[in-house]
């Protein structure tokens, strides 16, 4: 008993838990670490639901269930999704060379104007009026992030101010707009008119998925291709990584800044577009809330990368359906349910921590 | 002499590269233990591990004849164990008193400050160094800042002071200095553990020596006396290296000048005064120069990234006007920086990306719009096989590289293609004999097949080893030229003589 005891402390005082950096990481282990914090998150979200009463069988039933084994709880997700792929990818593209593009609400408000006007003036035939009114989204939107970009590279002046303020500016136009001249003829209520059908992105034919997941998909497309496949791609990684370095071997930096900050803003146009075209069928100056942090947090998740900002994405896309099912079918507060997908967003980011660093069981002593 | 610091049969490996393989050391109370060896051979991994930053997968660590553990720096303090870093860890854009009071600070702030100011200078006195507790660390020179590392160290009561290759920043006069002032503090009965890779500062110097190589002990703790220079060479690169010059290149035409340049500071002090400079093709023209004499700047200048405030920057016959980075590699210019990491590498990127960075515009990479990936692929595998970059695979991020075979991966980017004009500014800091070796080698490759090269030293052995045409740089200006070969004597009092 003696003995054994002896040896257990002997072991206690030979190996301690050390916190080592880590070297290297492969992609299953990092995948691992995600899942484990993941796990972790729900853990707590189901321990608080089990807290207010919730059955947690029932948990399972209408969460998972009803979130992802039901067409119409997957087709919500898709559709809940798609602005969120897009305001992912364009926080993405500005923040891989360190231009932190606050402003995604203000593009998406200023994208939801550009295509407002092209299906308010009826500009173009029927045939070219959805492709216009994306185009003049994506432009007003790289439109709203040019100034700031402009400052930042010629005046190096902080794009998180300026970023963040044109918000507000883009905000009170669309009041502006929508109390003013554009007001619904209609109803007098402060929204756009609505758009007419040839304005509006179809239905695909699966459930309420909409065309919007083709721009989607183009999008993705597109930025994989940018960053992962041309010269631009390689060029901007050492922008984000070592500006320094970018500009003391001769790279285009400011040009390359410039043009991440324009396609940035862009991609928030274009989400705006899909918005306004695809789920509220007019301009309303509620649709682009929450859509800027949203992007950050995606982006951040996503390292800044194409595919798995699709996949973080599809996530928070569910997080925010089954909130909705909580709130409809628990009665849960808005509070709550924020609380639970901000729980799950935090489990995950701090879960960065175990990616950089390692504990291990150290030995100390002899062998 | 009783022993201080002891290992015994300590491994540790980083994922599968196997760092330390069953290494030992011994130093001795009142003795200045030199550990010698080659760029990744275990010393500073050896040493860490007695300053608590990494823990050994097996193996005894020993204080004073005592087993111990140590599970971070905090611990390895409280053993007496102070270990001064090749990078040093002080603040910046504070004061050495500031910087001290981090960690050491006792009381409240009034009080703290007061004893601080005591401490500092007692310490100062004891190991006879001067040092203006409220200058802002960066403004100090390197060798300042060193000192602040040390005394910091020493307020920790420290006993074991460990110092990581502390001459490679130093000129030959600070760093007899700094070794005298280390043989009398162990003289006091305290311990010196010296990591570095010259061999004349262990003669010099230390009272024992111990030898690693590939993460093993190979000659353990015998006195320096007993041995010869090419013994311990032997020991250290299990090959001994020896070169003599007889060839020196003729000046080719002139492909790079500077004229009555002058150029500031970042804090407005003149840095550059009626600097002139003429480099010719085919030629290594070596500025030796004790460090902060204007060197940092000229390379900023010559980089693109520092404006000149007055003169004249000639390049291939061109007058050229504020030059852009971007405008001076189109026309030629490449560049070995002092800092890899900071101008010459980007470290969380690949080796392959790093390898081809300044090569798309030829075309050979692929279109703007589709980068050839196989093509980068065979580029980074045959530079890292041409310059025998080890631990590199193509997709290895750079940062993970040792510092010899990242600055073979710069060396060899800029060196593809065909550079008119080669910048290289201490482009061997920090680096083993060998990579050394074949650093030189390969600067005299590119000058021989028509580089004009400048290389910009504090070493002047690298100075005399590859140069055609010696100048030296003392307060912004070249305070004398000479070709090669020249009186080292005479150069060596130019660099320190005040002009």
């Amino acid at each position: 008993m003696n003995g054994l005891r002896a040896i257990s402390l002997e072991f206690i005082r030979r190996r301690r838990l050390a916190i080592e950096v880590r070297q290297h990481i492969g992609l299953a282990r990092h995948l691992a670490v995600i899942l484990a914090a993941l796990c972790f998150g729900l853990g707590i979200s189901i321990a608080i639901l089990v807290g207010r009463g919730v059955d947690i069988d029932s948990i399972y039933e209408e969460f998972v269930v009803f979130t992802f084994f039901n067409a119409a709880g997957i087709s919500a997700v898709v559709v809940e999704s798609i602005p969120l792929v897009l305001v992912g990818l364009g926080a993405a593209m500005a923040f891989r060379v360190n231009f932190w593009n606050i402003g995604i609400e203000g593009q998406m408000f200023m994208g939801a104007i550009g295509a407002s006007i092209i299906a308010l003036f009826n500009i173009g035939p029927d045939f070219l009026r959805l492709p216009l009114m994306l185009l003049f989204s994506v432009l007003f939107g790289m439109l709203w992030a040019l100034g700031p970009a402009i400052l930042k590279v010629r005046l190096n002046v902080n794009e998180i101010i300026s970023t963040l303020l044109l918000n507000y500016i883009a905000y009170y136009f669309v009041l502006n707009q929508l109390f003013g001249p554009w007001k619904d003829p209609r109803d007098k209520f402060p929204h756009g008119e609505q758009y007419e059908l040839s304005e509006r992105l179809p239905e695909i034919g699966w459930e309420q998925v909409h065309y919007g997941i083709v721009v989607a998909a183009i999008a993705v497309v597109l930025v994989w291709w940018a960053v992962d496949r041309s010269r631009f791609g390689i060029t901007s990684r050492f922008v984000g990584v070592n500006p320094r370095m970018a500009l003391a071997v001769g790279l285009p930096v400011s040009v390359i800044t410039a043009g991440s900050a324009l396609a940035s803003g862009g991609l928030a146009g274009s989400a705006g577009f899909v918005i306004a075209a695809a789920t509220e069928y007019r301009l309303t100056f509620t649709m682009a809330a929450g859509y800027g942090f949203s992007g950050i947090v995606i982006a951040f998740l996503a390292g800044n990368r194409p595919i798995p900002t699709l996949i973080v994405a599809f996530l928070m896309g569910s997080l925010y359906v089954a909130g909705e099912s909580m709130k409809i079918f628990y009665s849960l507060p808005d509070a709550l349910v924020g609380l639970i997908q901000a729980i799950i967003v935090l489990s995950v980011i701090a879960s960065e921590f175990f990616v950089r660093y390692r504990l291990r069981l150290a030995h100390f002593g002899s062998a | 002499m009783s022993a201080a610091l002891e290992f015994e049969g300590i491994h540790k490996s980083f994922g599968e590269n196997q760092a330390l393989a069953d290494a030992s050391f011994t130093a001795a109370w009142g003795e200045v233990h030199a550990l010698l060896g080659e760029n990744g051979a275990g010393k500073s991994t050896l040493m860490n591990i007695a300053s608590g930053l990494y823990t050994p997968d097996n193996g005894v660590v020993k204080v004073a004849g005592k087993a111990v553990v140590i599970d971070g720096p905090q611990a390895a303090s409280a053993l007496g164990i102070g270990m001064i870093h090749q990078h040093f860890k002080l603040v910046e854009n504070m004061t050495v008193l500031e910087n001290l009071m981090l960690g050491h600070g006792k009381g409240g702030w009034r009080r703290s400050l007061q004893t601080l100011r005591q401490d500092i200078s007692k310490i100062s006195e004891q190991i006879g160094f001067e040092i203006d507790p409220d200058a802002r660390v960066d403004t100090l020179s390197v060798s300042e800042q060193q000192r602040t590392e040390i005394i910091k160290v020493l307020m920790g009561g420290a006993e074991i002071l460990i110092l990581d290759e502390p001459t490679a920043v130093l000129t030959d006069e600070e760093s007899i200095r700094l070794l005298t002032q280390l043989r009398l503090f162990a003289e006091r009965g305290k311990c010196v553990v010296l990591i570095t890779h010259k061999l004349r500062e262990v003669f010099s110097h230390a009272d024992a020596v111990t030898v690693m190589r590939g993460g093993k002990t190979v000659d353990a703790g015998r006195s320096p006396d007993s041995m010869t220079p090419e013994q311990l060479s032997h020991l250290m690169v299990g090959e001994a290296k020896e070169f003599k010059r007889t060839d020196y290149a003729p000046p080719g035409e002139t492909a790079l000048e500077l004229v009555n340049v002058q150029a500031e500071r970042d804090n407005g002090v003149v840095a550059l005064e009626n600097f002139n400079l003429q480099l010719r093709a085919g030629q290594v023209y070596g500025l030796a120069g004790v460090g902060g004499n204007g060197q940092t700047e000229l390379a900023e200048i010559l980089m693109g990234i520092r404006a000149m405030d007055e003169g004249k920057f000639i390049l291939a016959g061109q007058n050229l006007n504020k030059p852009s980075p971007r405008s001076l590699r189109q026309r030629g210019l490449t560049c070995v920086p002092a800092e890899r990491y900071l101008y010459g590498l980007a470290g969380d990127l690949s080796v392959m990306d790093n390898c081809v960075i300044t090569h798309f515009s030829g075309g050979r990479f692929g279109s703007a719009a589709w980068v050839n990936r196989r093509a980068i692929l065979r580029e980074a595998a045959q530079a890292i096989e041409e310059h025998n970059i080890q631990g590199a695979a193509p997709g290895t991020r750079a940062r993970l590289l040792s510092g010899g075979n990242a600055q073979k991966l710069v060396l060899s980017r800029e060196l593809a293609g065909q550079a008119n004009v080669l910048l290289a500014h201490s482009p061997t800091r920090g680096l083993d004999v060998r990579a050394c070796a074949a650093m030189h080698t390969a600067i005299r490759d590119a000058s021989r097949r028509g580089t004009a090269v400048l290389l910009l030293s504090e070493d002047l052995d690298e100075i005399f080893a590859v140069s055609d045409r010696i100048g030296v740089i003392n307060r912004g200006r070249v305070v004398g030229e000479f070709d090669a070969p020249a009186n080292r004597r005479e150069i060596g009092h130019l660099m320190v003589a005040h002009a």
